[in-house]
């Protein structure tokens, strides 16, 4: 990961109406990496991209976007793919997308020529001269895509893009994400699923009420949480239960605790000497999820649960 | 990309989207149907009226009297017009004339307006007292008339006309300004009704991008004066398509009837900065005049969240375009008043006020002031209905539109 950043934001403060949405939030994403926020719907995830992006000015706070403090002065090398997805439904899906490129000054005729070539690479051929109108929700959100990479932008910014997608179209935009990435292009996207930014962020940041509520790398996050010790044992009791930590807890003959600051050898040392007559032991390291909780507080992991359900269910 | 770049690419999609979509034809044929309905209401009008208002009058007289009056009506009517005299229609006399008078006057068939009888010598007219000061004292010119006639007729004497004898001059000033006031208005009319047909597709022009959020992507990627440049360029562009094509049919249609009909002379008249500057500066001031109201409806038309939104401020909109149209139309009569300056300086009067000015006055230094002043004004609205535009709608805020009474509320909150 570069040292470079590819978007810095100190401080950013906006209200509605008086409501704080985003209440001082500092990010840092550097250049070339994968960069998550997450957060459930309403934690100012969007906001904090649109402020980014200078389609609204912050009420407080500074950002820079690829080292300038006026996002528009850098809109040629920016891929914007927003939440609610906007198309011209009469448009081809070939001239939407070179349309959407021309906007951040690639040629006509370079976007058209593009645009065929990522329809066709993208097992699209077929509806090139096809209009938006005629298209499912899903496909005419991967037109959008298109043309939000188009031009080859050096940071693309995506709003929940996995939202609306079905499974097999989730799996393809993680795929188009890392090869983006892959060519040196930072990836910035917002999203209240954990998973995608478990499987495809290096570096996240996690939003709730406003707030960042953590900023930095993956395992950092998960780092919080002390590996997880799942023990089964012959003996039901015996000296080995002092081994084990105070938080350690019992259901169905399984003890569940945090792996101890000295480590597993002491711990199994400890076991076998008290007599323990160990049948399973294994050590989990704590997912995102369980960090995410472990971070955000349970409120506002439930807002993200309750945020993740509705996803599924509009999507069913 | 700057504000001019990025103003061509929205512009170039607006008018390719508009000009070939099937509705545009629709467009193309609106003012061809409202002129041909125009043409027929006037028509079905003037039947009507026609029929309607014309009064009749019943001549109740031996066969010399009607036959003087019949021709004196005839010889009235070739020099002023058929429609200023009453209809006389014989009615054979009946033993009691005043018996018949009343009959006549109460047939709901025939709906006479009066009943003459006697002679020319001792004419009555019989109905209500309120028909003397029309059909009355226009009977009286039928008789005058009948009787100078008779009287000629007896001293052997035959009426011999005395045409005048014309003497061509260049131009009369009284004549020469009287046209060039109608150039003026015929140019301030054209300029306006144009604009009044595209006003509402101004008004409704960025609510296709807010509802299929198109215009989130427009304002991450371009700024929004461009946004606002390119769709007014983009509906100048479609209305340039739409003014060639009208104003080809146009000349087709006077060259038809002038070769079949000699129906229409046009009057030998020039603009007094002559015609080719004339016809620049129509062209200029309709450009100027197009982007001025399209910037503000496009700025009002912006806040709107819906169609039900631009239905309701369409009549306003089109109230304060023809209070701007009449401010203007008073320049045409006025000379340095007040008033006059008043539509020359305020900027949404002033390319009507100004093509009045063209028409009537040489010098043409304060049309280059005009223009550029008109020009900083379309820059100043444009700035003003984006920054509006990014304040209330993109704001994010739910319902956040202008017209909006809960945002209202919310906002004074």
């Amino acid at each position: 990961m570069s040292d470079v950043l590819a978007i810095e934001a100190q401080g950013l403060f906006k209200s509605f109406d008086g409501n704080p949405a985003v209440r001082g939030i500092d990010i840092a994403v550097p250049e070339g990496s994968i960069y998550g926020i997450l957060g459930p719907n309403g934690a100012g995830k969007t906001t904090t991209l649109r402020m980014l992006l200078g389609i609204i000015e912050p009420d407080d706070g500074h950002r820079t976007l690829l080292g300038r403090e006026r996002p528009l002065e850098v809109a040629k090398i920016v891929g914007y793919l927003p939440e609610e997805r906007g198309l011209y439904p009469a448009m081809t899906t070939r001239d939407a997308i070179a349309f959407m490129g021309a906007l951040r000054g690639l040629p006509l005729e370079v976007g058209r020529k593009r645009a065929e070539i990522l329809l066709k690479e993208n097992g699209l051929g077929d509806y090139v001269a096809k209009p938006i109108r005629s298209l499912s929700k899903g496909m005419a959100q991967t037109i959008q895509l298109f043309g939000t990479i188009v031009h080859k932008p050096k940071l693309v910014v995506l709003d929940e893009p996995f939202s609306g997608l079905d499974a097999i179209n989730q799996g393809r935009l993680e795929h188009l994400i890392r090869e983006e990435a892959a060519a040196g292009t930072t990836i910035i996207f917002s999203t209240h699923v954990i998973s995608h930014a478990e499987r495809l962020c290096e570096r996240i940041a996690i939003i709730g009420r406003g707030r960042v509520r953590f900023e930095g790398l993956v395992a950092e996050a998960r780092d919080r949480l002390r590996p997880q010790v799942r023990l089964r044992t012959r003996a039901a009791d015996g000296s080995w239960r002092a081994a084990l930590p105070a938080g350690a807890r019992v259901t169905g003959g399984v003890w569940e605790f945090e792996l101890p600051k000295e480590g597993v050898e002491p711990l199994l040392k400890a076991l076998i000497d008290g007599g323990a007559g160990i049948e399973e032991l294994s050590i989990e390291r704590p997912g995102l999820h369980d960090a995410f909780v472990a971070i955000a507080g349970e409120a506002v992991a439930r807002e993200m649960e309750e945020s993740e359900r509705a996803e599924m269910e509009a999507a069913a | 990309m700057g504000v001019l770049e990025s103003a061509w690419v929205i512009a170039r999609r607006d008018f390719v989207a508009t000009v070939w979509s099937r509705s545009f034809i629709l467009f193309l044929l609106a003012p061809l149907i409202l002129f041909a309905f125009v043409l027929f209401a006037a028509q079905m009008a003037e039947d009507a009226e026609r029929s309607a208002s014309q009064p009749v009058v019943a001549i109740v007289a031996d066969s010399d009297t009607v036959a003087r009056l019949d021709a004196a009506r005839r010889e009235l009517v070739e020099g002023t017009g058929e429609r200023l005299f009453p209809v006389l229609r014989s009615v054979p006399p009946a033993e009691n004339l005043a018996v018949q008078a009343r009959r006549l006057l109460a047939d709901q068939e025939e709906s006479y307006s009066g009943v003459f009888n006697g002679t020319i010598d001792h004419p009555f007219l019989t109905g209500p007292t309120r028909i003397d000061e029309g059909v009355g004292d226009r009977l009286q010119l039928i008789v005058d008339q009948a009787r100078r006639a008779r009287a000629l007729e007896a001293a052997g004497a035959a009426p011999v006309a005395a045409p005048i004898e014309r003497v061509v001059t260049e131009q009369a000033a009284g004549n020469l300004q009287m046209l060039r006031r109608k150039l003026a208005s015929v140019g301030q009319g054209m300029i306006f009704g144009i604009t009044l047909m595209l006003a509402t597709l101004l008004l409704s022009n960025l609510v296709e991008e807010k509802s299929n959020k198109v215009i989130e992507v427009l304002a991450a990627a371009v700024p929004l004066d461009a946004v606002f440049y390119g769709k007014l360029i983009a509906m100048l562009g479609i209305s340039a398509v739409g003014l060639s094509l009208w104003a080809g049919m146009a000349f087709l249609g006077y060259v038809l009837f002038q070769v079949l009909q000699d129906w229409m002379t046009l009057p030998d008249v020039s603009p007094a900065v002559g015609w080719p500057a004339f016809g620049l500066l129509l062209l200029l001031y309709y450009c100027a005049n197009f982007m001025l109201l399209g910037g503000l409806f496009l700025g009002i038309g912006g806040q709107a969240s819906n169609i039900r939104d631009i239905q309701t401020i369409s009549m306003p909109v089109t109230l304060l375009q023809v209070m701007v149209f009449l401010l203007a139309i008073n320049v045409v009569g006025r000379e340095g008043d007040a008033l006059a300056w008043f539509a020359y300086v305020f900027p949404f009067s002033s390319p009507l006020a100004m093509v009045a000015h063209a028409a009537k006055y040489e010098t043409l230094w304060p049309h280059l002031v005009a223009l550029v002043w008109q020009a900083a004004w379309v820059a100043l609205i444009v700035r003003v209905s984006a920054r509006m535009f990014r304040r209330t709608v993109l704001k994010s805020s739910p319902g956040g539109a202008f017209f909006s009474l809960a945002a209202l509320r919310r906002r004074r909150a």
